[in-house]
């Protein structure tokens, strides 16, 4: 940025976004430093926090409700052993339930 | 430096005029292999069964296309329980477009199960699988393999499997298609590759766990083996029908004897199908139950059956028939995740005197006319307490109700019998560590240690968990946990709930469910509860308390409980015993 100036507002917010101290993220490393993608908590991308336990062997550290995340399991396929998969074998599956925390007694059980 | 140079070359040239092949047969042979290995085709490729059933060849003959040796591309490479075969096929229903009709779905199954099955020796390490138990499976042989795989399902899938190199290549590449995040989750190596040397001081393994997943499991869990060979070499008979003893225990209601009738199911025409009538007893409880079932042997070993009583209370039946064909055991289950299991063993009923167990196992010093039930088969008639031994301290005084099937032995526990475990002898025939002499009840164990249980009730169902307690003496060195414990069997208890802290002021226990007398936990409703922070489900950690009376010093002990999520899907192959 040493070499250009911001002309307008948008510029000037983009240069703040750039310059301004770090937002806090899910996930931060500690001291600082250059933060990896922002991975919004409650969605996991490997197998962490766990489906049946946490790392701690607990349920502390599980997605709460279940149902909040439940459709990110679906169709990003995380948990292609817990949860069906929009992939193949159940595309479907939450056209019942727009929203699976208001209407997950509509969720189906599949048999793959 | 010019003249080495010039002895190198002429070393090379030397070198190579050597490597031009020879006219023999094994240098032609070598080149050749190393010729397959730079096309990177399978040296197992040849391993395939060759499949000499119509129906197979007539359902699954337009993707799996025949060789010249019968061998169908892919089927004929892999071997698998019907479970896996059951599972095959209802992929290729559910994603390949198959129609099949049930009927031959259960014929391709059996026959796949037969040909291109496992012998008792490679099943029996994953019995497990096969009979539904929630067990914590630690594979020894490859950490790595096991790490790759279970990820995401139980290490039992892979225990049940025979594949050649390519066969397992393509199940990998299967995965990677169907679920292409196993790729970031398990598969591949995540983070730079390694330049130092491991701790061992090799170089590093830069190989992705997949690889090093399928170098392993081409090794441990080829299409070819000795095993294989010879059981189908073998083929023992089906030849089941008969009377056979009937012994077993179920959680929480505890040791169970009878009898179990086997005909042959004159309906199918292979005769490896069958219809049993059992009849069994609880010890504790003199509950009696009848079943009728229906059953189907798979592969001359692998039983496969249902049973119910009067039409309810349905039991799977999942059994290993040993070679012998005198005795079989495995597991009978049910339940939305399986998790109500009878252990049961059968043996053949012949001519000799068979102990299969007692009604009652722990006695204590000084007792008198303790009534213990015997049960087994062909007890002589005319028993008498001579004819009845429980070894040192232990006087049978009567005899009472004797039956060829069961009896009662009233016996006297002397004050100073020396404490431990003692074989029991009924008309010469002897069934060690029948019994148990002790003096106190030192401790008490919760047993499963780690419970399991899942919220339903609403939109799945539940899963539950019984405990059960058992009293422990300490032994002859006087302290707990060692290897001369003994276990003196289950206690009748008072069951608790307590909170197990993991997270300040979520209250877990006041959720989670409720335990009855029996041991028996019932999980609490599924879907998010309005009374909880954040809408949180009714999941949790417990701890499940026994506590024993015993005199003026309680005893307590306590299991960890995991009160969790559904599954939202099922992998089960209940179809294979119907």
């Amino acid at each position: 940025m040493k070499h250009l100036t911001s002309v307008n507002r948008k510029a000037a917010r983009m240069e703040r976004a750039v310059t301004a101290d770090p937002d806090v993220v899910a996930l931060q490393r500690p001291g600082g430093g250059p933060q990896g993608p922002h991975i919004p908590l409650g969605c996991s991308f490997v197998f962490s926090p766990g489906w049946e336990a946490d790392s701690s062997g607990g349920t502390a550290g599980l997605c709460q409700p279940v149902e909040r995340d439940l459709f990110d399991c679906h169709s990003g396929c995380f948990w292609p052993a817990q949860v069906p998969d929009q992939l193949n074998h159940a595309p479907n599956w939450t056209s019942k339930c727009a929203n699976a925390q208001k209407d997950w007694r509509k969720i189906d059980l599949v048999f793959p | 430096m010019r003249f080495s140079g010039i002895l190198l070359m002429l070393l090379c040239a030397l070198g190579s005029a050597a490597q031009t092949p020879a006219p023999d047969a094994s240098a032609q042979e070598a080149a050749k292999q190393a010729k397959e290995k730079q096309e990177g085709r399978d040296p197992q490729a040849d391993d395939g069964i060759p499949i000499d059933n119509d129906l197979v060849k007539q359902q699954c003959g337009a993707c799996h296309r025949s060789d010249d040796k019968g061998r169908m591309s892919r089927i004929s490479y892999r071997r698998t329980t019907p479970e896996g075969w059951q599972q095959t096929i209802k992929r290729m229903v559910a994603l390949n477009g198959v129609e099949l009709k049930p009927e031959d779905a259960r014929a391709i199954v059996k026959y796949l199960s037969g040909r291109l099955g496992l012998a008792p020796e490679e099943a029996r390490p994953g019995m497990f699988e096969s009979e539904r138990r929630m067990i914590e499976y630690k594979y020894a042989a490859d950490a790595d393999t096991e790490r790759t795989c279970n990820r995401c399902h139980s290490f039992g899938r892979v225990l049940l499997q025979r594949r050649t190199k390519q066969e397992w290549e393509l199940l990998v590449a299967m995965h990677r298609g169907y679920y292409p995040l196993t790729d970031f989750q398990a598969f591949r190596r995540m983070g730079p590759p390694q330049t130092q040397p491991g701790p061992d001081g090799r170089p590093p393994d830069n190989r992705h766990p997949m690889e090093k997943a399928l170098a392993h499991l081409s090794g441990a869990f080829p299409m070819k083996t000795a095993e294989w060979a010879a059981w189908t070499a073998a083929q023992p008979s089906a030849r089941l029908e008969g009377k056979w003893i009937l012994s077993g225990n179920e959680a929480g209601k505890g040791p169970f004897f009878g009898e179990v009738t086997v005909r042959r199911n004159d309906s199918v025409a292979a005769g490896d199908e069958f219809l049993t009538e059992i009849r069994y007893t609880f010890a504790r409880s003199g509950q009696t139950v009848s079943r009728s079932g229906k059953s189907i042997l798979y592969a001359g070993f692998q039983w496969r059956g249902r049973s119910s009583a009067g039409g309810a209370d349905e039991l799977r039946e999942v059994l290993l028939v040993e070679r012998n064909r005198r005795e079989m055991s495995g597991r009978w289950f049910s339940g939305a995740y399986d998790e109500r299991g009878l252990d049961v063993r059968l043996v053949r009923a012949g001519s000799d005197v068979l102990i299969t167990g007692v009604g009652r196992e722990a006695l204590k010093t000084g007792s008198e006319k303790l009534v213990i039930p015997v049960h087994g088969a062909n007890f002589p008639g005319g028993l008498t307490p001579r004819d009845v031994d429980f070894g040192p301290g232990v006087t049978v005084n009567r005899v009472l109700e004797a039956k060829p099937g069961s009896f009662q032995a009233e016996v006297s526990v002397a004050a100073n019998a020396v404490v431990g475990r003692r074989d029991l002898a009924v008309a010469g025939v002897v069934k060690e560590s029948a019994v148990v002499v002790f003096d106190k009840i030192d401790g008490l164990k919760v047993r499963p240690q780690a419970g399991m249980a899942r919220v339903g009730g609403v939109a799945f169902p539940k899963q539950f968990q019984q405990f059960e307690a058992f009293g422990f003496h300490n032994g002859p060195d006087g302290k707990p946990d060692t290897k001369d414990d003994l276990d003196l069997g289950v206690m009748d208890v008072q069951w608790s709930i307590e909170e197990f802290t993991a997270t300040f002021g979520d209250n877990d226990k006041e959720f989670v469910g409720q335990i009855d007398a029996g041991g028996l936990f019932t999980p609490a409703i599924d879907g998010p509860n309005p009374k909880r922070n954040n809408n949180a489900n009714n999941f949790g950690d417990v701890w499940v308390v026994a506590t024993l009376p015993n005199g003026d010093r309680p005893l307590r002990a306590r299991a960890h409980l995991l009160v969790t999520v559904p599954l939202y899907m099922k992998w089960d192959q209940p179809e294979v015993s119907k």
